[in-house]
């Protein structure tokens, strides 16, 4: 059956580099050791900056007592939140100013809210007396209330995070108006809204986030077969990338380099540069004033899209010390400025028909936001409940509540994740309901071909998405994971109880818009800049096989720039957020048909005839008869004869302008190929990922084993199947940290976290992984871009963690858990009661 | 003062390379002195900058201090001899399963080729709050940060708290006393042998050591008598990552059985107390009777007499029950499994 | 604010005002930073089991005098002292493997030696495993062929273990090279390449 649908499916053309594996251009580099990541640099002079954290997790810093650590011997400068700079407005592409948040963060502050946020920085000529100084530094803080737990804060009369109140408010936009920014007010629940509370059912009191809505919620429910009313708690993660944030800074002729840890080379140079205040004229942070390394990055998951805010530290210390400096973070550090996932609290009201479609989705959600901006996790995770399994009618509500927790960000699938998570059970109990074969329940809810998503527009009408292959996953998992076989197996023996999970899960998969810039040498060779950060997708490569597939250069031929701002770097997205192989498929896509152009007008002026007549091929440009042509190299040496347009000296209007600037250094070094990706796209990029798993549970200890995993794949066509099936199981695997054993730890009353280190907040070792694993991917091209591909890193998230929490309740039924992870102390404290055991609705506990 | 951490205090350093130099060391400089093994529990409290000594005595040149040895029937094993070492050794492998078994299950291939038995069942407690540098009565103040209305407790102990409710986290240690070790201790005065089960002291005896030794002290062997070689043994770990991380409950048995019953035993568990617990209750109960469900059920209820959970830990009681009575009667494997 | 207004905080009892009070009196001595930092010398130095200052390690073959602080660890002594960045600090508490490096054939977290423990072993980074003519160690082979690894910011402490592990147990299943290297953590996560590169690199060194 699976093969004859295969047959109907829209397949690509057959490539020469395109979805074949290759060596990356920077794995030599790794294996030997020889790779350098930002600790890895050094510089003549360098000093060394250490952290004074904050002991409380909401105060204000009265006074600070330097005098005993500046009179020691070798302590250079002491860094304050004086020292730095107020952030500049953010612009977007189209000019349109983002106002810098007030209670944004600024690297360092007299008001910390949260413990471990930085107060001051000690340079000085060593680790050692850093360290000794700040120990002699006395610091008069006067302690405020503090909240860690989102709903103690929404309690009548509970504390509040900020001076300024508990929960951020979000005002909508008027129409053609850029939303204004956000504002942090006191809101609190009454004793009634918490009356559910003990039974563990999320209280439900004012949402104060943009409620939206469509179809007819409450006619959905009233029809139902079957309504369940479920709450569920997902776990705040700290994405801990085994490379921490360390920095390494200097300033040469009045332009700051760094050496930092960055998921996009390109943006971190604004992005520093607007944290520095180091605008230009026109209020634009000025680029030309920031030199950005990074070549390597330890991984980022989100957590280092533009670098780190604390990346300024060593640079503003350097500007006041005039010799370069090195700030280590070190792994507790890491824990309190590294970033973390926030948790939402979940419950959701979900009407079936008997056969299992969903009928409607009542959503609310709790964010524990923590201290700093709004995230878009709350919000986020009702788009992707909406698309992944498509309610005809929802209702979505949020709030937004600021805690004394270390400040979150965007992590792999953010939001989507937390969707997911909250649906998935709901979906698995509502199967054991009605009789409904798990990946059946999911198939039929599955959104297909251009399925809407989220809310009505401005016009009224929802946005829907450029392709979805969901039910295509279903079947090839069915078949590949035996599913059939697998269910008919008994459920307990011995000790041990066996189950089953399946979990659908989607994410945005790209965005658009970016540039791609090359240059063809009298060489003979492509060399092609790169601004995509290196943290070891292989998207910084991946991306521009498009440009050597399409102008029939071998790979062999083609050198990748990336890794410095120095080196001439167009504009690019970001590796992250499942966006770079889509945006950059494309923009590789775009700067080969602008080479092609300009390969085909110069045979055409040479040889004769129209560009039209010529093609490019086997490293050369023909005339399509046959016979004249002109390779590569001959025409790259054309280009700088010609100048002008071919050589980079006239460039095309619409490319941003690091983009123009990396150009121009290149002009007059042969043909020089750039553009941005203007093509047309209808609808709104996402990538999909259905989980297979199998568990067994060890009765009397509450432990299990993952028996076996399997994650099949709708992310359009493959590029490099290595590096995606290492994207695909390594995202499953963070996902199935989530289910097994992640999280915070936090004692209320203090304030204070408990759990700063792997070794507390368990990241899963190779032992924990699934015994066996497997992954597949449809290869079916998007038709929106011209490649057919969609990014994959974020989908595969939610699938790995609710596949396995799935097949526990697959395994030991309803009544065992209503958070993740899922523990063996809470499995068997629950088997103990034969109930939920583990309170429901604490945080971090 | 400011706190901050992840830079190590400096410390005069020795390293001494015979037994003789290292008890000397340790008689001249009392209180200041800090014992080094393996290092893997020092390091984190001099990188923590919350234990500061004055001397390091790193015993890791200490030649004498390594090594197994045939002893009677049995064997002596030097104090800064490597878990890998252990595991690895075919003797204790065939006659002392037991410890082979709890070696092996020790946080992570590197820590184990580092870290030492002696280091292993001397190790501090690894309470959170402690840990971080609370100042609890471990730490010689007047709270136990980890037994409040508030307080994350999911990991400590169920039995025998006093004041402080931090656990255990030996693996090797209930190994040992199942196996009858005794410990060889040396200081300047000369050398005593205690049994192992009273190597362990709880809160009520002090609540700021995790064992008999004081300044000056030093385990230089353990010896396993020829007692239990051979015996019929079992030892689980239950943990949450299967690498790196403590026991949330272990338990070690050796058993001899005679025609199918318990003819002698010796049960010991960890991670439910300040000290490993050897339960001689079920030991005594059991002894004599058929080792089928019933004879293990009994052990297992008899094993959680008294026990008082904290707020989260309360599953560390059915967990002790469910691993006391398995190590008499086994896993019930599924049928799948096969 | 007092130090007792908070939990957590520096016990007192211990010698460490005497300590604090050596450091200062001895001061930082040098420009070159965490280069040349002294150690602080305050006991007995001719005691049995004193220690010496500048020491040689055997590092990749070659013989290295440095000048090292008695609390130092070989962790820092090889990336700052010894320019070899190849061995990472992921956590610096024995809680990753990044650092990891060989002691005598034996894999050890160097976050987690003092450098002084490691005098007179013979020490091995990644950057000594390829030949001098530059030809890959099998296991780097192996990484390569299999396109192992993401950031690779875990990637010298793998390689590491699993050279180590390979030289007691050469031809693993994958299940027992999974034990062997499961002192590593990825944080990418891409434990199943990472185990089929390292098996592949376990096949090549058979071979070689």
């Amino acid at each position: 059956m699976a093969a004859k649908i295969d047959n109907q499916l829209p397949k690509h053309p057959p490539y020469k580099l395109i979805g074949k594996n290759y060596t990356t251009p920077d794995l030599i580099a790794k294996v030997t050791g020889r790779a350098k990541y930002a600790e890895d640099y050094r510089a003549d002079g360098m000093l060394f900056a250490k952290l004074l954290l904050s002991p409380v997790p909401h105060g204000h810093v009265r006074n600070i007592d330097a005098s005993e650590a500046l009179k020691m011997p070798g302590v250079k400068a002491i860094l304050t939140v004086d020292d730095m700079p107020k952030p500049a407005d953010a612009m977007t592409d189209l000019g349109q100013r983002i106002p810098a948040n007030p209670l944004g963060e600024r690297g360092l502050t007299n008001d910390p809210v949260y413990q471990g946020e930085p107060i001051l920085a000690v340079c000085a000529v060593d680790e050692l007396t850093a360290v000794e100084a700040i120990e002699k530094i006395k610091l008069d803080i006067e302690r405020l209330p503090h909240a860690v737990d989102p709903l103690v804060s929404l309690r009548p009369g509970g504390p509040n995070a900020r001076v300024e109140g508990n929960v951020w408010m979000r005002p909508t936009a008027a129409p053609g108006q850029p939303a204004p920014p956000p504002k942090v007010a006191e809101v609190k629940w009454t004793d009634a809204d918490f009356a559910e509370y003990k039974d563990g059912k999320l209280p439900m009191g004012k949402a104060t986030d943009p409620e939206w809505s469509y179809g007819d919620v409450e006619a959905g429910l009233k029809n139902a077969a079957l309504v369940l009313d479920e709450t569920f708690v997902t776990p705040n993660t700290s994405h801990q990338t085994l490379e921490t944030r360390t920095a390494m800074a200097y300033w040469q002729n009045g332009k700051v380099y760094v050496h930092c840890s960055t998921q996009s080379t390109a943006q971190t140079a604004p992005a520093i540069a607007r944290w520095l205040g180091l605008v230009d004229d026109k209020g634009q942070p000025d680029i030309s004033k920031v030199v950005v390394i990074s070549e390597y990055t330890g991984g980022g998951f989100g957590s280092k899209i533009t670098s780190s805010i604390a990346a300024i530290i060593p640079c503003i210390l350097s500007k006041k010390v005039g010799a370069p400096v090195m700030m280590r973070i070190s792994r507790e550090e890491e824990h309190f400025i590294g970033r973390a996932r926030p948790s939402l609290h979940g419950r959701l009201k979900v009407g079936f028909t008997k056969e299992g479609r969903i009928t409607a989705v009542d959503m609310f959600v709790v964010m524990d936001n923590g201290p700093y901006d709004p995230q878009g996790d709350a919000n986020q995770s009702g788009r992707m409940l909406s698309l992944m399994y498509q309610p005809p009618a929802m209702r979505w509500r949020g709030i937004t509540v600021l805690t004394n927790t270390p400040p979150r960000l965007s992590q792999s699938q953010p939001g989507g994740f937390q969707g997911i998570a909250l649906m998935e059970p709901i979906l698995a109990k509502a199967s054991r309901k009605l009789g409904v074969d798990q990946v059946a329940i999911h198939r039929v809810n599955a959104p297909v071909g251009k399925a809407p998503i989220g809310p009505p527009g401005p016009n009224g009408k929802r946005l829907y998405v450029t392709s979805a292959y969901v039910q295509e996953a279903l079947d090839r998992g069915i078949e590949q994971f035996q599913w059939e076989k697998r269910k008919a197996m008994p459920k307990k023996s011995g000790s041990k109880a066996r189950g089953i999970g399946v979990a659908t899960s989607c994410f945005v998969g790209g965005s658009i818009g970016f540039d791609g810039l090359c240059v063809i040498k009298p060489d003979g060779k492509v060399y092609i800049q790169s601004g995509i950060g290196n943290l070891g997708t292989a998207s910084v490569s991946d991306c521009h096989r498009v440009t050597a597939e399409m102008l029939g250069v071998p790979w062999e031929k083609c050198e990748i720039t990336w890794g410095s701002t120095a080196k001439n770097l167009p504009w690019s997205c970001p590796s992250g957020g499942s966006q770079t192989t889509h945006a950059h498929t494309r923009a590789a896509y775009a700067v080969a048909l602008d080479a092609k152009d300009k390969l085909t007008q110069i045979a055409a002026k040479d040889l004769g005839g129209k560009p039209e007549d010529y093609e490019v091929a086997n490293e050369r440009v023909f005339h399509k008869g046959g016979g004249r042509g002109m390779t590569l190299a001959q025409a790259a040496k054309r280009a700088v004869e010609l100048g002008g347009i071919y050589d980079g000296h006239e460039l095309p209007k619409g490319i941003n302008k690091m983009t123009v600037a990396s150009a121009q250094a290149l002009a007059g070094q042969g043909l020089v190929a750039v553009a941005r990706d203007t093509m047309p796209r209808d609808g709104q990029t996402h990538s999909y990922v259905a989980g297979f798993a199998e568990v067994e549970v060890d009765l009397e200890t509450g432990k299990y084993r993952i028996l076996d995993f399997l994650a099949v794949a709708d992310v359009g066509t493959i590029i490099h199947p290595r590096a995606l099936g290492g994207q695909v199981l390594g995202r499953s695997m963070l996902g199935i940290g989530h289910a097994i054993g992640q999280k915070w730890v936090y004692d209320q009353h203090y304030g204070l976290p408990l759990a700063k280190r792997f070794h507390h907040n368990k990241p899963p070792t190779i032992l924990d992984a699934p015994e066996k694993m497997e992954w597949a991917a449809l290869d079916i091209p998007d038709p929106e871009t011209p490649i057919g591909a969609r990014g994959i890193g974020e989908p595969p998230v939610g699938a790995g963690c609710m596949a396995i929490v799935n097949a526990l309740s697959d395994a030991l039924g309803d009544e065992i858990f209503r958070r993740a992870p899922v523990t063996a102390d809470v499995i068997l404290a629950s088997l103990e009661a034969g109930k939920p055991a583990t309170e429901g609705l604490t945080a971090h506990i | 003062m400011a706190i901050v951490r992840d830079i190590m205090p400096a410390f005069e350093l020795f390293q001494p390379a015979t037994t003789d130099d290292a008890v000397g060391l340790l008689a001249k400089y009392g209180r200041d002195a800090w014992v080094m093994g393996g290092g893997l529990d020092t390091f984190d409290w001099l990188k923590d900058r919350i234990k500061r000594p004055s001397v390091v005595v790193d015993l890791s040149q200490v030649n004498d201090l390594t090594g197994i040895r045939p002893m009677g029937g049995g064997l002596e094993i030097g104090a800064l001899t490597t878990l890998t070492e252990i595991v690895r050794n075919p003797v204790v492998k065939e006659k002392f399963g037991l410890l082979h078994q709890a070696a092996e299950l020790v946080a992570s291939p590197q820590i184990r080729n580092q870290g030492t038995i002696g280091g292993n069942v001397s190790q501090d407690a690894r309470c959170w709050y402690y840990r971080g540098g609370w100042k609890c009565y471990r730490a010689g103040g007047n709270i136990c940060f980890a037994d409040t209305p508030s307080a994350i407790n999911r990991e400590h102990a169920i039995l025998d708290a006093d004041r402080c409710v931090a656990v255990n986290p030996s693996d090797t240690a209930p190994a040992l006393i199942a196996l009858e070790a005794q410990m060889v201790i040396r200081n300047r005065k000369g050398e005593r042998v205690v049994e192992a089960e009273d190597y362990f002291i709880g809160p009520a005896t002090d609540i700021t050591r995790m064992t008999i030794l004081k300044p000056g002290d030093l385990l230089t062997a353990i010896r396993i008598p020829d007692k239990w070689a051979g015996a019929t043994f079992y030892f689980e770990k239950v943990r949450d990552r299967q690498v790196w991380d403590f026991p949330l409950v272990n338990v070690a048995s050796a058993a001899v059985y005679s025609g199918g019953n318990i003819e002698r035993i010796r049960i010991a568990v960890n991670g439910v107390a300040a000290h490993p617990v050897r339960l001689k209750a079920v030991e005594d109960a059991v002894r004599g009777k058929p080792r089928n469900a019933a004879t293990a059920d009994m052990a297992g209820q008899l094993a959680i007499q008294g026990a008082e959970p904290l707020r989260y830990n309360g599953y560390k009681v059915p967990l002790l029950r469910n691993l006391v009575k398995r190590s008499i009667r086994g896993v019930e494997e599924a049928t799948w499994a096969s | 604010m007092a130090d007792n207004d908070f939990p957590e905080g520096t016990p007192k009892g211990w010698s460490r005002r005497d300590v604090i009070k050596g450091v200062i009196a001895a001061g930082a001595v040098s420009s070159a930073g965490y280069l040349f930092r002294s150690s602080v010398v305050r006991a007995d130095v001719s005691a049995p089991g004193s220690v010496e200052r500048l020491i040689t390690l055997n590092v990749n073959g070659q013989q290295r005098r440095v000048d090292v602080m008695k609390q130092e660890t070989l962790a820092t002594t090889l990336r700052y002292k010894l320019g070899l960045t190849g061995t990472k600090l992921g956590c610096d508490r024995s809680e990753c493997g990044a650092c990891t490096v060989l002691i005598d054939d034996v894999p050890h977290y160097s976050c987690s030696m003092l450098t002084h423990t490691a005098r007179g072993k013979k020490i091995v980074t990644i950057e000594g495993l390829a030949s001098a003519e530059g030809k890959l160690h099998p296991v780097q082979q192996g990484v390569v062929e299999e396109q192992g690894f993401q950031c690779a910011f875990c990637m010298s402490g793998f390689i590491m273990a699993t050279v180590g592990f390979l030289k007691v147990n050469p031809n693993p299943t994958r299940t027992e090279l999974a034990h062997g290297i499961s002192g590593n953590l990825c944080r990418c996560q891409d434990y199943d390449k990472i185990l089929t590169a390292m098996m592949r690199g376990a096949e090549l060194s058979r071979r070689a």
